[in-house]
């Protein structure tokens, strides 16, 4: 393992890595219960994405963001549309009409047509927040650990910065250890 | 004597809402500015869960007080926090313009408000025979979120075009930062 270790508070960090699993269930449980209670694809996703964002802030941005798989991230951006695609025009291939679902030949089609939709959904919203996140964060570098030499102190009379921050190189291809 | 309480809990939530709203523009720093501004949409996601709009409420907390307040934490992360003078912007630096189309446009709103039926009137579009309808069938075919049913089932086409508009929105994103990759 190469990366500097993110050094923050540990009450924030226990507090994240406590509730992140609750959080990230609620999120999964909106998206996949939209039929029957509250919420649906879109609320889960951003919930679910907000997990990922939480765990961002409090355990550092790029190792978070070297953690997430891109193609992954891709394929769950591109799910929505396809889904949602796909499920529509399996109605007309039932015989029905466009985004028809009573036609579908499965028991209660309605309800997981429904229920696919809002996971597809959920999806492409979640991942693209995430992606977006990533994205906006790419040049913003964390407070860095004692004994880094990474920080950028930009201290010019009497302006005390926001955050640390250095540039940093676009990575083409995040480096991937452990 | 539940109404009268609920009443009173939203008089306190509105009351809250407009403070925040204000000090979100009156704050001088753009950290505190972001944080109050996360606290306006905390009030509008209880307001709407006080108003029936589950759903409503749990967008608003998601996006509102939590997507957006990170992403703009991020933005402002490139910028320096002035270490001097109060915490309210200097009135001599506002520009007598803004705040003339501020109250022109906030005027403009309030005299369309009489115009509004009142909460839960019976004779407004929302009560007509095409939610009793939607309301029953959605019961039929066992979906018992009659949002997600009216969002999916009935409004299939517009869901289908929002989805391709976040789909589209993140690309024209990442074409912009100059991305090719997600993460």
């Amino acid at each position: 393992m190469t990366r500097t270790p993110y050094t923050d508070s540990p009450v924030v960090t226990t507090t994240v890595r406590l509730l992140a699993p609750f959080v990230l269930t609620y999120g999964l449980f909106t998206m996949f219960h939209g039929t029957s209670s509250v919420g649906g694809g879109f609320q889960g996703g951003v919930v679910a994405a907000a997990t990922v964002i939480t765990l961002a802030f409090a355990l550092g941005i790029r190792q978070t963001a070297d953690w997430l798989d891109g193609r992954a991230l891709a394929a769950l951006v591109v799910a929505g549309p396809l889904v949602f695609g796909a499920v529509a025009l399996a109605g007309v291939a039932a015989g029905g009409a466009f985004l028809q679902f009573d036609v579908l030949p499965v028991p209660k089609a309605t309800v997981y047509a429904t229920e696919a939709v809002e996971i597809g959904i959920g999806a492409t919203v979640g991942a693209v927040i995430v992606a977006l996140f990533v994205r906006l964060a790419d040049g913003y570098e964390e407070p860095s650990a004692p004994g880094s030499t990474a920080t950028a102190t930009a201290t010019d009379g009497g302006r005390e910065p926001v955050a640390a921050l250095a540039t940093h190189d676009a990575p083409g291809e995040v480096p991937r250890d452990e | 004597m539940t109404v009268v309480v609920e009443g009173a809990l939203a008089v306190a939530l509105l009351a809250f809402v407009l403070a925040v709203a204000v000090l979100t523009a009156l704050v001088r720093d753009v950290l505190t500015a972001v944080v109050v501004f996360a606290a306006y949409s905390l009030g509008l996601a209880i307001l709407w869960e006080l108003y029936r709009a589950p759903d409503v409420g749990l967008t608003e907390a998601a996006v509102g007080a939590g997507v957006t307040t990170a992403l703009f934490l991020l933005a402002i992360s490139r910028t320096v926090r002035p270490a001097d003078s109060g915490w309210l912007v200097d009135p001599r630096s506002v520009r007598p313009r803004s705040v003339f189309v501020a109250g022109a446009v906030t005027v403009g709103l309030l005299v369309t408000v009489p115009a509004l039926p009142p909460v839960g009137a019976s004779e407004t579009a929302a009560f007509g025979p095409v939610s009793a309808f939607y309301l029953s069938d959605a019961a039929d075919r066992g979906v018992d979120n009659a949002v997600t049913a009216v969002l999916v089932v009935y409004r299939g086409f517009d869901t289908f075009g929002e989805v391709a508009v976040v789909f589209a929105a993140a690309v024209a994103a990442l074409a912009v930062l100059g991305r090719e990759a997600v993460a």
